[in-house]
């Protein structure tokens, strides 16, 4: 019996600790000695002083109002992208597996925007946003909605959950496929012969058998979302005046630009629990509905 | 069935991998095989009389404009001489973070690039002392880059900014102060033409045109220090005043930087719709890609409060890595010396580069007529210097940047509202 | 009538998918431009179609050696990721115990720690293996792979994870029964019904492994390392990009994983196919 476990132990170590390790070192123990800078000041330089300083940095950041700010346009931005992306991904999911005879190309051409990123891709949606629209705004004469959405605090914010969508889109497409997939063809087959029309067959079959896929797509978006840096840095680059600075780029400025180093990364940790518990949450709750075979 | 058993081969062999790979220890002799690219070990192609074979230096500096050059430059370098260089590439906007990141890795470079300023004034710790080197001799004065006494950088070369004109649309003697300054870009506007262009990226919205009020000051430094403490501002002081006025007669004239980028603001001014941009003599690389523009540029003081020089400074400084080995210190320093002292390596700097040189030992030759500027206002002192390097670390993006942002798109702020934002934006950054 | 509304679907997808395209269409056309024509209008079509600023990218980013490198790194760490995190997250699934749900709890929570506040500790971390274990993590493609297998693995436990729950049990036990030890039970049993989510994990790692700049710019430092992001860095000035060649560099970069994806996507249909007898 003992044996048994033993070796069942053993098994469990060989399947599970290669990664473990590689991830720790790699990960977790970066992340530990985050959390230790959080609590020094320090100006990032490693051959300068660090100064031990407790708390302060938590109790300074509280005061940020900036920081404060980013936290709310980075979750005003997560929650437009969160419906946008996996909605956008569902329908391009349910159209490229149907029967369409584009589908093949659909399927690529959906996904290609995924492939462009960092500075071009900034160059290439500043270009559509400032001039592309100013230009159909003129033409249509629609200038309430086609004018430089960079310089409007808002529009920028909104500018940036379509760069995001478009990009995440075809991603988490790529995910839904892999669901869809997997439900067995008899199931709709038999629904139809049952009468079902189209959108009985989703809401009772698709939806309910994709929750595995919900979960996935939900968490991962909301993960890039949170974490959104490159667009960020590349279209708005966090203005105007402040007003798309999400919280990754706030990090990232206040350790590299500012070299409050300590600052920074009290900011992360504290950002880190906050959406670490809403998303647990949310993966904890999509988990519940989730159709085991 | 064949399939799967070639499948657990390979799993057990790359498993084997991670294991031993996370083990590490053990396996430390097979993985050392990738090591000897840092160590000198590697034979040079010329083994012939080197009078002594230095160790191998890596080389990580922000230009990108020059990286090509460079790396040629280090070829040379090591045909004639038989050491070598690795040149590092970077990407201009994210240098700082990597060089930050590559310190911290214990594995930073042997010279790397440091902007004037602030930026000098963080990686402080890891300047190694060039003072006794000879080529130190041939800075030109007030140019080196210092630690107290000590000389711990070289300047690239120097570089200045003011208001880029086109010679067919503006004449300087329009331009000489506030009022001719408003009247040439209403005159301007009332024929079509854009009279003056900012973009809107951080240091050409507002980095470089608040230098003047600035610079203008009998001490900027000291000014600079009162300002982050508190004990002035900007909205008492009168060069500021004037500044506010300069930037409201743009606003009231001019089409919003913020819809104009660097290669529009240039482009523009290129195909003559634009009559002058505030910008430095790097954007006549941009301009010589429009080939022949059909008009003569210049380059003149932006007029405030009676000035009538352009600021000159020096962006970038090479120095050396005090943290890395003895031997590499000295391949480094030698290489520096071959740089500014051999005819090979002076004559990349002017005409490879294209910097203006900020040495003695030097002869500029060649300029684009923007340098020349420069050049000849470096030589006569009729400059003034880049208080913006003394501003507080980030500052001008972080803070400045938002504070300008928010004076362009609100259509009713005045000058008066705006130096108050830039008053409190200051105070908010220089924490 | 079918045909009718089966033309109309395919013409609105058609549609559909070019707009969503433009974005791409703009980088295509202005890699053939030059600076001013790309001033003059970045809509248009471009005067003509030389492919001088692919050559000359190709050559200033040294293509083929970083194609190498490119190659080298992402498939190397895309096959580790795949193997280990299967095995990882099917144990996990598996043994339904505390420890398994910490351990998955820890992989998913940690993909919310945005990069750039690890970048710093990372590398003292690496440099402090290099001194004290002696292996050079830094510098090395090989250091860069372990790194990529360390950043990647969450995500890939948490796909492997979502989807190995739908597999049924029964099969593995039946296996067990067959005297299969637990390595025959996964490679023979359990990896070959995770056909279709493989895919989506190297699919998906492919793209972010074979794009990613910041990463590897703070590992790799000579240039004869140097992967396909890295090498674009010439055409990226501290004020400026050089539009054209920067385009010509990035068309270059993504059409091997063009070509992958759509080689792939086809194998995730021939899955499906497959999967029937199940």
């Amino acid at each position: 019996m003992s044996t048994r476990k033993r070796k069942e132990k053993a098994w469990y170590a060989l399947f599970t600790l290669p990664l473990v390790l590689i991830f720790t070192t790699v990960v977790i123990v970066p992340f530990l000695i985050g959390i230790g800078y959080s609590f020094v000041e320090w100006d990032g330089i490693p051959a300068n002083p660090k100064v031990f300083v407790g708390f302060d940095n938590y109790a300074e950041l509280l005061k940020d109002e900036r920081f404060l700010a980013s936290a709310w346009h980075t979750i005003e931005f997560t929650v437009l992208a969160l419906v946008l992306v996996n909605l956008f991904g569902l329908i391009f999911s349910l159209i490229v597996t149907t029967k369409l005879r584009v589908r093949n190309a659909a399927r690529t051409m959906f996904f290609l925007p995924n492939l462009i990123g960092g500075l071009i891709l900034g160059y290439i949606w500043q270009f559509i946003f400032t001039d592309v629209f100013k230009y159909v705004g003129e033409k249509t004469g629609l200038q309430s909605i086609f004018f430089n959405w960079l310089i409007d605090p808002q529009f920028a914010l909104y500018a940036m959950v379509v760069v995001f969508t478009w990009q995440m889109a075809g991603y988490t497409m790529i995910i839904y496929i892999a669901g869809i997939q997997g439900i067995p063809d008899e199931l709709n087959e038999a629904a139809k012969v049952d009468g079902a029309n189209l959108w009985h067959r989703l809401t009772r079959i698709v939806f309910p058998l994709l929750m595995p896929s919900f979960t996935i797509c939900l968490f991962l978006t909301l993960s890039g979302a949170f974490k959104i840096f490159d667009v960020n840095l590349s279209l708005t680059k966090g203005g105007p005046n402040n007003a798309t600075e999400m919280f990754a780029m706030n990090i990232y400025n206040e350790i590299f630009g500012y070299g409050h180093y300590g600052l920074g990364q009290a900011k992360a940790i504290v950002f880190f629990v906050i959406v670490a518990a809403v998303t647990l949450t949310q993966v904890v709750i999509t988990k519940k509905r989730e159709v085991q075979f | 069935m064949k399939k799967v058993k070639r499948l657990s081969v390979l799993l057990t062999a790359t498993t084997m991998v991670g294991l031993l790979a996370a083990c590490g220890n053990s396996s430390g002799g097979n993985a050392e095989s990738g090591s000897p690219s840092a160590s000198g070990a590697s034979p040079a192609a010329s083994s012939s009389a080197a009078p002594e074979k230095l160790k191998k230096i890596s080389l990580f500096q922000s230009k990108v404009e020059i990286a090509e050059s460079l790396e040629a430059l280090a070829k040379t370098y090591q045909k004639e001489t038989g050491n070598e260089v690795e040149v590092w590439g970077s990407a201009g906007d994210a240098y700082a973070t990597q060089l930050q990141a590559k310190l911290a890795s214990g594995e930073g470079p042997t010279i790397f690039s440091v902007a004037t300023g602030e930026e000098a004034e963080k990686f402080k710790s890891y300047y190694a002392d060039l003072s006794n080197e000879p080529f130190t001799k041939d800075i030109a004065p007030n140019m080196a880059l210092k630690d107290g006494d000590k000389v711990v950088g070289v300047p690239y070369g120097v570089e200045g900014f003011g208001l880029v004109y086109n010679k067919s649309l503006v004449d300087p003697k329009d331009v000489t102060d506030l009022d001719s300054f408003t009247k040439t870009l209403e005159k301007l506007k009332a024929e079509g033409k854009n009279g003056l262009s900012l973009s809107q990226e951080a240091y050409f919205l507002i980095g470089h045109i608040i230098n003047t009020p600035f610079a203008l000051q009998s001490d900027p430094q000291g000014f600079i220090e009162k300002l982050n403490k508190g004990e002035v501002k900007m909205a008492d002081t009168k060069e500021f005043q004037e500044f506010a006025k300069f930037m409201e007669a743009i606003k009231a004239n001019t089409p919003n930087p913020m819809e104009v980028k660097y290669d529009t603001q240039m482009g523009d001014f290129a195909t003559g719709k634009t009559a002058m941009v505030h910008q430095g003599n790097w954007s006549y690389g941009m301009l010589k890609d429009y080939g022949d523009l059909g008009f003569d540029i210049g380059m003149m003081a932006l007029p405030l409060a009676g000035n009538d020089k352009i600021a000159v400074g020096v962006a970038s400084n090479w120095v050396v890595n005090a943290k890395a080995d003895p031997d590499e210190i000295k391949a480094a320093k030698a290489f520096l010396n071959w740089l500014f002292t051999s005819e090979t390596g002076k004559n990349a700097i002017v005409n490879e580069f294209k910097f203006i040189p900020a040495m003695t030992n030097i002869e500029a030759t060649n300029l684009d007529p923007l340098s020349q500027t420069v050049y000849e206002a470096t030589k006569s002192g009729q400059t003034i210097p880049w208080a913006l390097n003394y501003f507080p670390q980030g500052i001008i993006v972080n803070d400045l940047a938002p504070a300008a942002q928010q004076f362009f798109l609100d259509k009713n702020m005045t000058g008066e509202q705006f130096l108050k934002n830039l008053d409190a934006a200051w105070a908010k950054g220089a924490k | 009538m079918k045909t009718m509304s089966r033309t109309a679907g395919n013409g609105l997808l058609v549609l559909l998918a070019l707009a969503f395209l433009s974005p791409i269409y703009l980088m295509l056309v202005n890699s053939f431009k030059n600076r001013a024509e790309l001033y003059r209008n970045a809509l248009a079509l471009p005067s003509s179609f030389s492919f001088q600023y692919y050559d000359k990218a190709m050559e200033k980013m040294s293509f083929f050696t970083a194609f190498g490198n490119s190659l080298y790194v992402t498939i190397v760490s895309v096959v580790i990721v795949v193997v280990l995190a299967s095995m990882t997250a099917w144990m996990l699934v598996r043994t339904d115990d505390k420890l398994s749900r910490i351990i998955f709890l820890v992989f998913v929570s940690t993909m919310l720690i945005p990069f750039q506040t690890l970048m710093m500790p990372l590398m003292q971390v690496m440099d402090w293996i290099r001194t004290n274990l002696h292996i050079p993590m830094l510098n090395t493609r090989e250091g860069l792979i372990y790194m990529n297998v360390g950043f990647h693995a969450s995500m890939a436990v948490f796909l492997y994870h979502g989807f190995i729950k739908s597999v049924p049990v029964a099969l593995e036990e039946a296996a067990t029964l067959d005297g299969c030890s637990k390595f025959g039970v996964f490679w023979r049993i359990v990896f070959p019904m995770l056909k279709t989510i493989t895919i989506t994990v190297a699919i998906l790692d492919v793209i972010a492994m074979w794009n990613d700049y910041l990463l590897p710019s703070l590992t790799l430092s000579d240039k004869g390392l140097r992967t396909i992001p890295l090498s674009t860095f010439y055409f990226f000035g501290e004020f400026t990009i050089q539009w054209n060649l920067a385009m010509a560099g990035l068309t270059l970069t993504i059409i091997p994983v063009v070509i992958f994806y759509i080689f792939a996507q086809k194998y995730i249909i021939k899955g499906i196919a497959a999967g029937a007898v199940k």
